[in-house]
């Protein structure tokens, strides 16, 4: 899987890249407006993440020129900007998802392996991971053979899980993801050990082997 | 309060009728003195014609004796004496009696009367004539009520030039006050004050248009700067926040560093929520945002609700709700999902466990109520980061962007406490 970085902050793409790496994605990475243009000319990616406020161009600009050119890589804004407008723009020009900064590596992970997932089986979008059935689009879990009834929140930490599979993720993190805008103004994140604890649940019940392991007393980690 | 016109007006009327009343004894006197002054000398004329007459008539020493006698009876208000020796001074005096024509018994007159020497076939006599002059309490009294009568004319007038007056020549000045009293910092819109050639007011304009522009431009500066610095954080929040990340996944972390970390992912929180709403704020302030959509604001509590259902249930909170349907009202969606996010977790934070929520919403009230044990400072409530002293969590501006997001679509939020319940009033 190719990915292409298209960011001006340096420390933020070598994160970027040094995180990902370890999922077997291939990094690319562009500095600046006219490195991307070249970069985009030439090859196909998978996944481009992009930051629109870059030294020598709108970002913007970029994906209007996929879009021209009919290309079908995947597009993740990430931005420092953050307003309702720029999302709505970004978003009708053809951007996939977009991801405000400052985010987590384990989020913007998960909505990487999302994206890929749904551009490379259009219909049929289905996950197979372990005993594990999950159809994306209708949003059912089918666990050896058997469907098993999740709630939408546990649902998408399962995802979640799935799309950080190996990594570690601490409750603030999975906080954050699962409460999305309200996380920032939520000060207890003890919910997470409850969603944590059904799902897991619900997956021994259904007769799944245990592949959400706590870690550090307060992290856990989807090992499969 | 009076009003400036009507102050003086009180003030003038005083010294008015001051000077008035001053006057009525000054017109006496001088028309007193006219009066006695013109009388002496008619005495004098008469004086000198009964002379004259007398010696025209070139009649004997018996005749004329008889002739005076007969003259003092027809003439009782005069009389012709001899007079042993000539009165070398005339003498004037004023008397006060009865007229002797007088119907009424009773009527006391003034008279100016003369003493004087005439000489009537060379003898020396001795004249009195006597004149009636008007009595001192009715000049004194026609003369009051002449000036009564000037000064309430005067005082009319006063009241109407004044209501004139401070329609035309104060309505630049009121112009100017109704322009300050509209007048919107975070609005940011210039205020232009109308033309005038008072010099007074021409000078308030200027300096006050000076005090404005210095003010919008101040203001505006401060809120570019926090969006500025808000925006230039993000960036580096973002880094630490990924190499926290990048750093909870080596694997020979211990779990006292992973600890540390995850410390450090929650501070890193914290700032990214300041730095977040901050850059809100300013984004509000700056009317960035579109206010005019029609927005289903039941949708929006229900929706806000249910999403936060899982942080009822941990606490253990019991929820109440009275929700109209189909409310809608005018503003920004976005906004207004923040603004109702806002005070149910804000609600929800101040809740103690076990406790309860009642959420109710009407066609022009959106209100909820959450139990509890005091009373929290009004003033401090809507401020920039004024905590409440019991609380440590909380960025300290959830209720500043509920406040900000209200005054952006003109509604009303009020905090009050009854029966230990926290009630936020949310009234468009």
């Amino acid at each position: 899987m190719k990915i292409l970085i298209i960011e001006d902050e340096k420390e933020l793409a070598k994160s970027i890249v040094e995180y990902l790496s370890e999922e077997k994605y291939l990094c690319e990475v562009a500095s600046t407006f006219t490195e991307a243009m070249n970069k985009i000319d030439v090859f196909n990616y998978d996944c481009i993440l992009l930051d629109i406020t870059l030294p020598d161009g709108n970002g913007l600009k970029i994906l209007e020129e996929l879009k021209k050119e009919n290309k079908q890589d995947g597009v993740i804004i990430i931005s420092a900007k953050n307003s309702v407008d720029d999302k709505i723009k970004g978003l009708q020009t053809g951007a996939d998802d977009y991801l405000a900064k400052p985010f987590h590596l384990s989020e913007l992970t998960a909505r990487i392996y999302s994206l890929i997932r749904r551009k490379q089986f259009n219909n049929s979008n289905t996950i197979k991971q372990d005993d594990l059935e999950i159809d994306l689009l209708a949003k059912t879990v089918v666990l050896n053979g058997k469907a098993i009834t999740l709630t939408k929140k546990e649902f998408d930490l399962l995802i979640y899980f799935i799309g950080n599979k190996n990594r570690v993720l601490s409750k603030s993190t999975l906080a954050e993801h699962l409460s999305g805008d309200f996380a920032d103004m939520m000060d207890n994140h003890d919910f997470v050990y409850a969603h944590v604890k059904n799902l897991k649940k619900k997956l021994s019940d259904g007769g799944g082997e245990q592949y959400i392991k706590t870690v550090y007393g307060t992290g856990y980690k989807w090992e499969g | 309060m009076k009003n400036l016109l009507q102050k003086s007006l009180k003030q003038l009327t005083i010294y008015a009728f001051i000077v008035f009343a001053l006057s009525i004894p000054s017109y006496f006197l001088l028309v007193d003195w006219i009066w006695l002054k013109e009388l002496d000398e008619n005495n004098h004329l008469i004086a000198e014609r009964i002379e004259n007459e007398f010696n025209e008539q070139h009649i004997s020493d018996e005749k004329l004796a008889e002739s005076i006698q007969f003259w003092n009876e027809i003439q009782p208000t005069s009389k012709i004496e001899n007079a042993g020796q000539p009165l070398t001074k005339d003498s004037l005096y004023t008397i006060r009696r009865k007229n002797i024509y007088a119907t009424r018994d009773d009527a006391i007159d003034r008279f100016r009367g003369l003493k004087t020497n005439i000489k009537i076939n060379n003898q020396d006599y001795e004249l009195t004539i006597e004149t009636n002059v008007e009595e001192t309490e009715e000049t004194v009294a026609y003369i009051a009520m002449i000036t009564l009568l000037f000064f309430l004319i005067l005082v009319i007038g006063f009241w109407i030039l004044n209501r004139r007056l401070s329609k035309k020549l104060w309505q630049p000045f009121q112009d100017t006050l109704q322009k300050l009293k509209s007048f919107q910092l975070n609005s940011q819109r210039p205020v232009y004050f109308e033309e005038t050639d008072t010099i007074e007011f021409a000078e308030l304009n200027a300096t006050l248009d000076k005090l404005l522009q210095h003010s919008i431009t101040t203001y505006k500066n401060q809120k570019e700067f926090t969006e500025n610095a808000s925006h230039e954080l993000q960036t580096p929040l973002a880094v630490l926040k990924n190499k926290v990340d990048i750093l909870l996944q080596s694997n020979d972390l211990t779990e006292k560093q992973y600890h540390i970390a995850e410390e450090m992912n929650k501070a890193l929180i914290r700032s990214s929520r300041i730095n977040k709403n901050l850059l809100l704020l300013a984004k509000i302030e700056n009317s960035q945002f579109d206010n005019s959509g029609q927005i289903r604001f039941d949708t929006l509590v229900l929706q806000s609700m249910d999403a936060l259902q899982e942080h009822f249930n941990e606490k253990k909170i019991s929820v109440a709700r009275d929700i109209s349907s189909d409310v809608e009202v005018k503003g920004n969606g976005g906004l207004t999902e923040a603004l109702i996010n806002n005070i149910i977790i804000n609600a929800i934070r101040h809740t103690p466990p076990a406790g309860t929520i009642r959420v109710a919403l009407t066609t022009s009230v959106f209100e909820v109520r959450n139990s509890g044990e005091q009373a929290l400072s009004t003033s401090l409530l809507f401020k920039r980061f004024s905590r409440m002293p019991a609380d440590d969590s909380g960025g300290g501006l959830g209720l500043s962007i509920v406040q900000e997001i209200c005054n952006l679509h003109g509604w009303q939020v009020t905090y009050r406490f009854e029966n230990n319940e926290h009630i936020f009033k949310v009234a468009f």
